[in-house]
This record gives structure tokens, sequence and C-alpha cells, in this order.
């Protein structure tokens, strides 16, 4: 019973595993071949990146370029709000920018289209939308004032005879008593400079008199200090500054402030008279139909954003007062090109304000084998172009699929293995270990004449039987299993990140960037062969053991075995 | 007199017990005639039971030879043993070794099977019903009693008409009174399939009721247990 059960779980993993390596697969197969799904083999993108190798030339003279064409081309980001409206008026506005795919004209379509070996080249537009919505913000200026020093001068009236005979005598003093040399000017000369707050401002020296003026050097190696206090008070020249305090001014200058939401997403222009090669194909539409060829205010939308807001075929998507009736719903492959909202590309180059420009060329090539000549063809015609197939365009999906992906390619076989011999190994020991109990039993059918032949035979036709059952219980195991991972298995997402940071353009670089992400739930199909195998191992397994088992029990001679004590 | 059935010349059998070499049986001479009933005495280690394996083909001696109706059963290749075991011998041990997952009806037919007879489930029906146990026959025998096991297993034994019974102190695990019915059962059906019994017990009150016992100790014979003859 417990070899039984053994065996069953055994197998049951074995088959758990394997379809979960299938299902894996699958899964990787579905969201990872990015450009199959739209009809073409390699992208063709003008990345600001390459713009810079081309003609800022290789090294440090790239940085500033890249990054004011991006900010050129990213202007309408950095749009004065005010603009908008009043402050305090409600407002819904969508910005379309180009992010780090730089835009070019649509007529570089038919220049690769000329490359011989393309077979069809559409171009589409994918640009990052910023979706705000508020009320006009006032504005607050708040302007610091620097300190400002003043310095304030005035004349002193003439001085009278006796003050002018007093300070004569003064100054005389002072020059005999200094015992330096001067120059003996006939006219004094005062400098009434101050130290500081001494002299007071309001002082009452009025008339004019400029005797007196003059700088203080003129009494060389003399106290200047010693001879201003020759004047009379009255005379001094007052000489003084002040400093008024730093000061902050603040004004609302419109009131009052508001909160403004803002949430990304991608939106994407489709050539719609190629519906089986573009952005979005024919092929993507899980739900409603395809971009009519006509070109109408028609969208589709990505399965995630459908459901993240709600959307259904028929709904209405406003963009900047123009209504787009949802004719679809997609699941768009990953890589690069993944937008949430795709609109036929004239109706979007409009909204955008993005006439005749265009930020992505597909092409596909003739035949799969000149993939690659191709693309270098398209790198030599446009050196400013950055061609990328299928597979460099996977390269830059991650995420928990990928991971789980390649787990599954680098280990899925060898999982499945260990897994087959520990349920092997386990119904085995199991098998062995019941034969083991049952020596004595089996010593007992010798005693009672059994051959050894017939001992073994025997053995082996239950183990047999063990190993149907358990094979049986198994498959059991492993089909609820496998259902079970279906019902609750885990999500896994995949996500294609396209853009280039950059830590000069600080915010812009994370509004410049798309991440697009797909998400597969994991699932574990069963394979008949998966089933069959894991039988014809339970059956093996228990076949094996069970004979080994015997064997070594029938070989025992029938005293020793009886001899065996439970 | 016509020949014995059993001649046995200095059997010995040696086990290897870690450095020691254990003697269970050392040099023992014996002979039974066909259709006795005999009794081994003797406490538990001094070689009854590897007697009887010796003397029902379960085992080959050290040396010596064992003689069954004219057949040396030292030189016999396994198969003949083991067709020997299954149409000549019939073995009842004290644990009743029944086959757990077998009822008490499949438990005999485990032994007819092999033979080829005709009418196996009949065969078997009525051995059951000959010991007493026609109802029980399709109880697993953890439903049955000891004496009821024990039963089964002398139905079992005696299935095939064997030229001998072998019986392993068979009432060691029975009170002493389901002891002795088994005992009486054994010692009746012998004689009417005319089978010799040769019984190991340690209990003399059971030696007590065969005709000739034996007496062993150390793996030997008691003196005159030949001479009983």
């Amino acid at each position: 019973m417990l070899t039984l059960l053994g065996l069953g779980l055994g197998v049951g993993l074995v088959i758990v595993i394997s379809s979960l390596s299938h299902g894996l697969d699958h899964a990787q197969k579905k969201t990872l071949d990015p450009l199959a799904g739209i009809g073409t083999d390699l992208t063709v993108t003008l990345s600001p990146q390459q713009q810079t190798s081309s003609f800022g030339g290789p090294g440090g003279g790239g940085g500033g370029g890249r990054d004011r064409d991006l900010i050129q081309a990213n202007q309408s980001a950095l749009t004065d709000l005010s603009k908008l409206g009043k402050p305090g008026q409600h407002f819904v506005h969508d910005f379309f920018l180009p992010g780090s795919q730089l835009t070019f004209q649509q007529s570089a379509a038919s220049q690769i289209a000329s490359i011989p070996g393309v077979a069809q080249v559409t171009t589409g537009l994918t640009l990052l939308a910023e979706h705000q919505s508020g009320v006009v913000p006032k504005i607050v200026a708040k302007l610091k004032t620097q300190p400002k020093t003043f310095q304030i001068q005035r004349n002193i009236p003439r001085p009278t005879a006796a003050q002018f005979a007093q300070m004569q005598a003064c100054f005389d003093k002072l020059r005999g008593s200094s015992g330096s040399s001067g120059s003996g000017n006939g006219s004094g000369s005062g400098s009434g400079s101050s130290g500081g707050n001494g002299n007071s401002f309001g002082g009452g020296n009025g008339g004019s008199g400029g005797a007196f003026g003059g700088g203080g050097g003129r009494f060389g190696g003399v106290d200047r200090g010693a001879f201003a206090k020759c004047l009379p008070a009255s005379l001094r020249r007052l000489r003084t500054q002040f400093t008024t305090p730093q000061q902050t001014l603040r004004q609302v200058l419109n009131p009052p402030q508001t909160n403004i939401q803002t949430s990304a997403y991608t939106i994407g222009g489709v050539d719609q008279s190629h519906p089986t090669q573009g952005l979005v194909t024919t092929a993507q539409v899980t739900k409603g139909r395809y971009l009519a060829p006509a070109g109408g205010k028609e969208a589709l939308v990505s399965g995630s954003y459908a459901a993240k807001h709600s959307l259904k075929v028929g709904s209405k998507i406003d963009l900047n007062g123009t209504s787009f009736v949802v004719v679809g719903i997609v699941s768009p492959p990953l890589g690069g090109q993944t937008a949430d909202i795709y609109l036929p590309l004239k109706q979007l180059q409009t909204l955008a304000d993005q006439k005749n420009l265009v930020n992505v060329a597909l092409v596909r090539a003739d035949k799969s084998s000149q993939v690659g000549a191709v693309q270098r063809a398209i790198q030599d015609a446009l050196p400013n172009a950055q061609v990328a197939s299928s597979k460099q365009v996977a390269d830059t999906i991650s995420g928990s699929l990928v991971n789980a992906s390649n787990l599954s390619h680098d280990l899925g076989l060898a999982i499945s293995v260990v897994a087959a011999l520990a349920a092997f190994l386990l119904a085995a020991l199991l098998a062995l270990s019941s034969v083991g109990k049952r020596v004595r039993e089996l010593g007992t059918l010798k005693a009672l004449g059994w051959t050894q032949g017939k001992v073994v035979r025997q053995i082996a036709g239950e183990s047999l039987t063990t190993g149907v059952l358990g094979g049986i219980l198994g498959l059991a195991i492993g089909i609820l299993g496998a259902l079970a991972i279906d019902a609750f298995g885990p999500k896994l997402s995949a996500s294609s990140t396209t853009g280039v940071s950059s830590a000069l353009i600080g915010n812009l670089a994370s509004a410049t960037q798309r991440t697009a992400t797909s998400t597969v739930s994991l699932t574990a199909p069963v394979g008949v062969s998966v089933l069959a195998i894991g039988f014809a191992l339970a059956l093996l397994g228990g076949l094996i053991a069970g004979t080994a088992g015997a064997l070594r029990a029938a070989r025992l001679r029938p005293a020793d075995a009886l001899r065996q004590v439970e | 007199m016509t020949d014995p059935q059993y001649k046995v010349n200095g059997l010995s059998k040696f086990f290897q017990r870690g450095p020691t070499t254990v003697r269970a049986l050392d040099g023992v001479d014996l002979e039974i005639g066909a259709g006795e009933f005999v009794a081994l005495e003797g406490p538990s280690g001094s070689g009854k039971t590897t007697l009887l394996q010796l003397l029902g083909a379960l085992d080959r001696p050290s040396s010596g030879d064992v003689q069954f109706e004219g057949r040396d059963l030292v030189r016999l290749p396994d198969h003949e043993l083991a067709a020997l075991r299954l149409r000549s011998f019939g073995f009842v041990f004290q644990q009743f070794n029944l086959i757990p997952t077998l009822t008490a009806l499949e438990n005999v037919e485990a032994k007819l099977a092999p033979t080829g007879v005709d009418d196996i489930e009949g065969r078997a029906a009525r051995m059951l019903d000959e010991v007493g146990l026609a109802e029980r026959a399709h109880h697993l025998p953890a439903h049955l009693s000891g004496g009821e096991q024990q039963r089964v297993a002398i139905a079992r034994a005696l299935s095939v008409e064997p030229r001998v019974v072998l019986a392993d102190e068979p009432t060691g695990n029975l009170d002493t009174k389901t002891g002795g019915e088994i005992i009486d059962l054994l010692a009746g059906l012998a004689a009417e399939h005319g089978s010799t019994v040769i019984v190991a017990t340690h209990d003399p009150s059971l030696a007590a009721r065969a005709p000739r016992r034996l007496a062993m100790r150390d793996g030997r014979l008691a003196d005159g247990a030949l001479a009983a003859v």
C-alpha cells in the first residue's frame, strides 16, 4: 500500500514537473518571439544614441547632443500649465511625447523599401502619452532680496574764523608731537571718517564747504583719527553707512492651488492599410476587429490596459477633445513597439502634432535567410538608424517569465530527469522494503514447496500490479497537480523597456522610457507522452525493484528465510 | 523389516556467529520408520529446529548424511528438494506462518496449486472441513484465533497427503487446552493419511503423547534414543 502511494507520488511529480516545463516553453514561445507576431523581421528606429555617434562623433561630446535632442523632442512635457486655462479651471489633457525614439519623415519608408531583399515596409509612431487632469494651478512667486548697503555723504558748512584758528593750533600741535615729516598744507583738511554709529545721522550740520574735503591720507604718518579730533564736532563731515536686512517676499499670484493627476500610457499609430504587418496586426486581435482601412476615429486597446481602465469593444476614449471608439482588444507582442492604445497612424500624427512623422519602420525581408543581409543593407543606407532583429528585441525582454523560462530551458530536462530518478528510486526502495518485510513469507512459500522461479514470478507479478496501480495513481496525482497549477498557477510577467536613461536629463529620462509588460498565467499542459513516460516509469520501477527484491529473498535458503524475525 | 523412511548418519550443522562457531547439530545418528509419531524433546537451542529443517530439506548440513526413502537429501539439487518439500513434506510452524494477505482457503490452495492436481479449491475446502474450519474458510489469518490459524496450517500441511509432517513447536503460541487439541488433531489426521509425524517441543506433557520420544541436548540426541526404535 505504501509502495503504491510512494510510486504514485513519484510518478505524479514527474508528470507535474514535465508538464510545467512544457507550459513554460509554451509561454516562452508565445511571448518571447516578439516580431514574428507582427509580420516583421526587423525594426528600424532612430535612436538618439545612434544619432550622437554619427553626428557628434564617439566619445564625450555625444552626451550633450543626445540630451538636447531628447529635450527638444519632448518639449511639450515642459509646457506652461497656465496655458491650459485660468487657475482653478478643470482641465484634462494628454501630452504626446516621442520619448527616446526620435521621429523621422515617413518618406524614409520608401527609401528602405527600395533596398534589395526588402519585401514590405510599414511605418508606425509610438508615443509616450501623459494624461493629466486637474485644476489649473495657482502660481506662487517667492522673491529673495539681496541685502543692500547704502552710503550717504553730506557736506558741512564752512567753519568760523575762531574755529579755524583752533583747528590750526590743534594740527600744529599734533604735527610737532608726532615728529614726523609731512607737507605743510596751508589749508587743513579733515576726514570725518567714523567707525560706526558714533556720529549722529541726524546732526544739524547744514551749509556748504568743500575746503575740508579730501582724504585723510594727506597727513601721512599722522593718525587720522587724531586730526579728526581737531575738528569741531559740528564741522566733522558726516559719513556713514547702513545695511538693510535681508528680506523674503512671498506672494500668491493666482490662488487657489490644486493637485494634478498624471497617468502615463503608450499610444501607437498603426498603418491600418497593412493589417498583417505593423505595430499590431489582425493576428493579435483577441476581441472585436482590426482598424478599418479607412482609418477613422477608431482605436485598438491592449488587453491589460483595457482591463485596467474597464474598456470594452464599443467604449469611447477621449483624447484632447477627439473621441475614439474602441473597435478591438489586442494582445500585442513585447519588444519595444508595444503600446496600450493604437490609433490609425494619421489620427495619431494629427493628435500629437507630428504630421508625416513616424518613429519606427517595420521591415519584412523576402526570405528569412536574407534577414541578416537586409539588416546590414539598411544600416549602410541609413547610418543613423538602429536596426534590430527579432532576436535582439527578444533579448531586451526581461521578467519572471524570462527567468522561469530560462530556468526551464536550462534546468527543465535536468529537473525532469532528477524527478524521474527520484520517483524510480522511491519506487525501488519501497518495493525492496516491502519484499524485505516478506522474507519470512517467501521462506514459507519455499517451505511449502514453491520453486525459486515460482516465488520470483509471484513477486514480480505482484510488483507489476503495484506498478500499474501506482502508475494510475500517479497519473491521477499528476493530472490533478497540473490542473491545480492551471487554476492557481502563478502569473509570470515579461516586460520590455525601451529608451535610454541619462543622469543629465534627470526626470525626463524616466519620461522617455517606455515599459511594456505582458503577463502570462503559468500553465502545465499534460501531454500524452508525459503520461505514458510516467506510467512506464512506475511499471519499470516496480518491476525491477520487485524482481530484485524477490531474487534476493529467493536465493535465501528456506531455513534462513524462515529464521528471519519480523 | 522394511528400510526406515529416514536414515541419518553423523548429521552436523554449524553456524558462524561472529568469531564463535555454534554447533547447532553435532553428529546425530537417527532412523525413523514410515508412519511413526516422534516427539523431539529438549530446551531451546538444543538443535530441535535445525534437525527438523534438515529432515524437511529446508537446509543443507555442514556434514553427515540424510537419506529419505533411499534418496540422499544432501546431494539433491535445489529444484528436486523443492519438489520433495511440495509433495512429500508438510510443515507446521510455531508462528503458524500463514500468508497474511490470503484467506484460510487460499492459504491451503497455495500449497496445492504448484502440484497441479485437479479441483484445488474443492480439496482445500475439504481439508478445512477436516480441521473444523469450513465456516472460517474465507477469513484472513488476522481474523482467526491462534488455534484456528494453526488448524489452517495443519490443513495446509496435510492437503497434499505428505509422507512426513514436520511440526516445530506447533503449540508454542497456544494455551495448554488448545495446544492439546492441536496435537490430537495432528496425530489423528496423520494417522488417517498415513503420514509420519515428527514434532519438536519443549513441553514434556505434549511429548508424552508421542509413542516415541527423542531427547536432545546441545545438538546431540540423548543416549538410548536410537535404541528406542
